[in-house]
């Protein structure tokens, strides 16, 4: 081994150290980056599906109490399978426009709309003044 | 080529079934077109509602050209994952039932057409009958023309099917009086769309529901314009006081690419076997991968709120334009009713001049359906346009 090389190797052992150590830091760093990245990636995923999953068993309560309001394919549809007779038609009671704006704003609710468009429409489309009574049923006595 | 090359092909090798404006269209990108001289448009019509997520949105492209590559059509006869998948997510979505693949809007209404009729064999109705309003649009096939009582009075394509009749639109009482035994079932658009946009009253809807139930005939909404987020939520009959049991969809499904569905509830669903009903091309994967690569984009409810949002905005500011008499419709389907005396036809041309596309269903109206990814300056600039004209066409 030369003496001529020895000074110089702590220096180059000193360097490549240095270097290493920088390096061995610097994918540390990245590794601890992308640890949290994947962490938040990953709670960003689960808060998805878990918002998405509370998305899903809301709109499907709302649907059967869409499906309680309106029986999409119950057999009572078949028992009303006679004749009509245009002058035995009942005119639309309050009864069926009471159910209308109820199916009105379980639908509404179901595809997103809000406490206030739904109570906008139940105004306009059916006069109703006081709709605390159906938008409590459906969407929940309003937050103080 | 250039358009007049263009125009001299079409005139001799093209049925004369359009009157097309002068202009030819080489790219489009979310609400913007231009055409082969580079000139720009604001597209408030998106190809008649068909490309509600925008021109070429890149999410629908993907979807495309991933499966183009990988598997273009291999006909009913065999299974692919696309269409099962997006038949259940538009089951899930509204009626819960069964869907049927078309290509079009007016092969959904024919199917709707056939399970009705079926049905009421079933029923022990010798000759049924389908109801529609006046100016309803349901198709030009010769079954939804029939349900389409403007264009099948024409004598020249007579004659048309049997067992349709219609109402005056919106018209509760002469429903409830049309609707008896041998109805099969009640055809009509929650917010007509080709007539001019006009929403279909509370009144009527819920008669057409009752007299339905009372006679066992079935509900069809033709949601093909209405349905797909335009009215701002997924399906228009989510913003009414009925459900009905089925419903038809087309126009922005596909987001570009030819597809229809009719969608049933469980029960009508039930109705159509083997042999009743078939297409070639329905259902293929491209056109099915398009459709879930929108449905992604459009089952949104915050894009929702923004078309209501949006839709409500237009609305305001249209109707506070000199020369509007009267602004109609939901979410961003939109019809303008102009002043009497003002030509839509001559609007709608200065409109092009001015780089806004929309379109003219009636004299008196101006139809804007801009694409639900349409941004609010885009709006504003769509309004000015309108407002600019009117302005220029009352000075003349």
């Amino acid at each position: 081994m030369s003496s001529k090389k020895r000074p110089t190797e702590p220096r180059a052992l000193t360097s490549s150290t240095a270097e290493r150590l920088a390096a061995i830091v610097e994918a540390a760093e990245q590794a601890a980056s992308k640890v949290i990245d994947d962490a938040e990636e990953q709670a960003r995923r689960e808060l998805g599906e878990a918002s998405a999953r509370a998305d899903r068993i809301v709109a499907e309560r709302l649907r059967e109490l869409a499906d309680e309001l309106d029986p999409p394919s119950s057999p009572r549809r078949e028992n009303h399978l006679r004749p009509v007779e245009p002058e035995a038609e009942p005119a639309p009671g309050p009864r069926s426009t009471s159910a209308g704006a109820r199916l009105l704003a379980t639908q509404m609710a179901v595809s997103g709309s809000s406490r206030e468009e739904i109570e906008q429409r139940l105004r306009s489309g059916f006069d109703i003044e006081d709709t605390s009574e159906i938008l409590d049923a459906i969407l929940g006595p309003e937050e103080e | 080529m250039n358009l007049t090359d263009l125009q001299a092909l079409e005139e001799r090798y093209l049925m004369r079934t359009y009157k097309r404006a002068p202009v030819e269209f080489v790219r489009g990108e979310g609400s913007l077109l231009w055409d082969a001289e580079g000139k720009e448009y604001l597209d408030f019509l998106a190809g008649i509602s068909v490309c509600s997520v925008g021109h070429c949105n890149p999410e629908v492209v993907e979807a495309v050209r991933e499966q183009a590559g990988r598997l273009m059509h291999t006909s009913n006869l065999f299974y692919t994952e696309p269409m099962v998948r997006l038949a259940e997510r538009l089951s899930e979505s509204s009626l819960g039932g069964r869907v049927f693949f078309a290509n079009s809007g007016t092969e959904a209404n024919e199917c709707a057409i056939k399970i009705a009729r079926k049905r009421a064999h079933r029923r022990g109705i010798e000759a049924p009958e389908i109801v529609s309003f006046e100016r309803d649009f349901h198709g030009r096939t010769y079954g939804s023309l029939s349900a389409t009582p403007a264009l099948a009075a024409n004598p020249d394509l007579a004659p048309m099917l049997p067992g349709f009749r219609s109402v005056p639109f919106d018209d509760a009482t002469a429903l409830r009086e049309a609707v008896g035994e041998s109805t099969a079932a009640v055809l009509i658009e929650p917010i007509q769309g080709e007539a001019g946009v006009y929403p279909l009253g509370e009144e009527s809807l819920l008669a057409a529901r009752e007299a339905c139930d009372a006679a066992g005939a079935l509900l069809i909404f033709d949601e093909i314009q209405t349905g797909m987020g335009r009215t701002g939520s997924l399906w228009a009959y989510e913003q009414t006081p009925v459900r009905p049991d089925v419903l038809t969809s087309a126009k922005a499904l596909g987001g570009g690419m030819p597809i229809g569905a009719c969608v049933t509830s469980p029960e009508a669903g039930e109705v159509l076997e083997p042999g009743d009903h078939g297409s070639t091309f329905a259902g293929g994967p491209v056109a099915c991968a398009a459709a879930l690569a929108v449905l992604e984009i459009v089952d949104d409810p915050g894009l929702l709120r923004r078309v209501r949002d949006l839709g409500a905005t237009l609305r305001e500011d249209l109707l506070a334009l000199n020369g509007v008499r009267e602004v109609r419709g939901r979410g961003l389907m939109t019809g303008v009713g102009l002043e009497e005396g003002i030509d839509a036809a001559v609007i709608g041309v200065d409109l092009l001049e001015r780089g806004l596309i929309v379109n003219v269903p009636e004299p008196g109206t101006l139809r804007l359906l801009p694409p639900l990814t349409v941004d609010p300056d885009q709006i504003d600039r769509a309004v000015a346009s309108i407002g600019a004209t009117l302005l220029s066409y009352a000075a003349q």
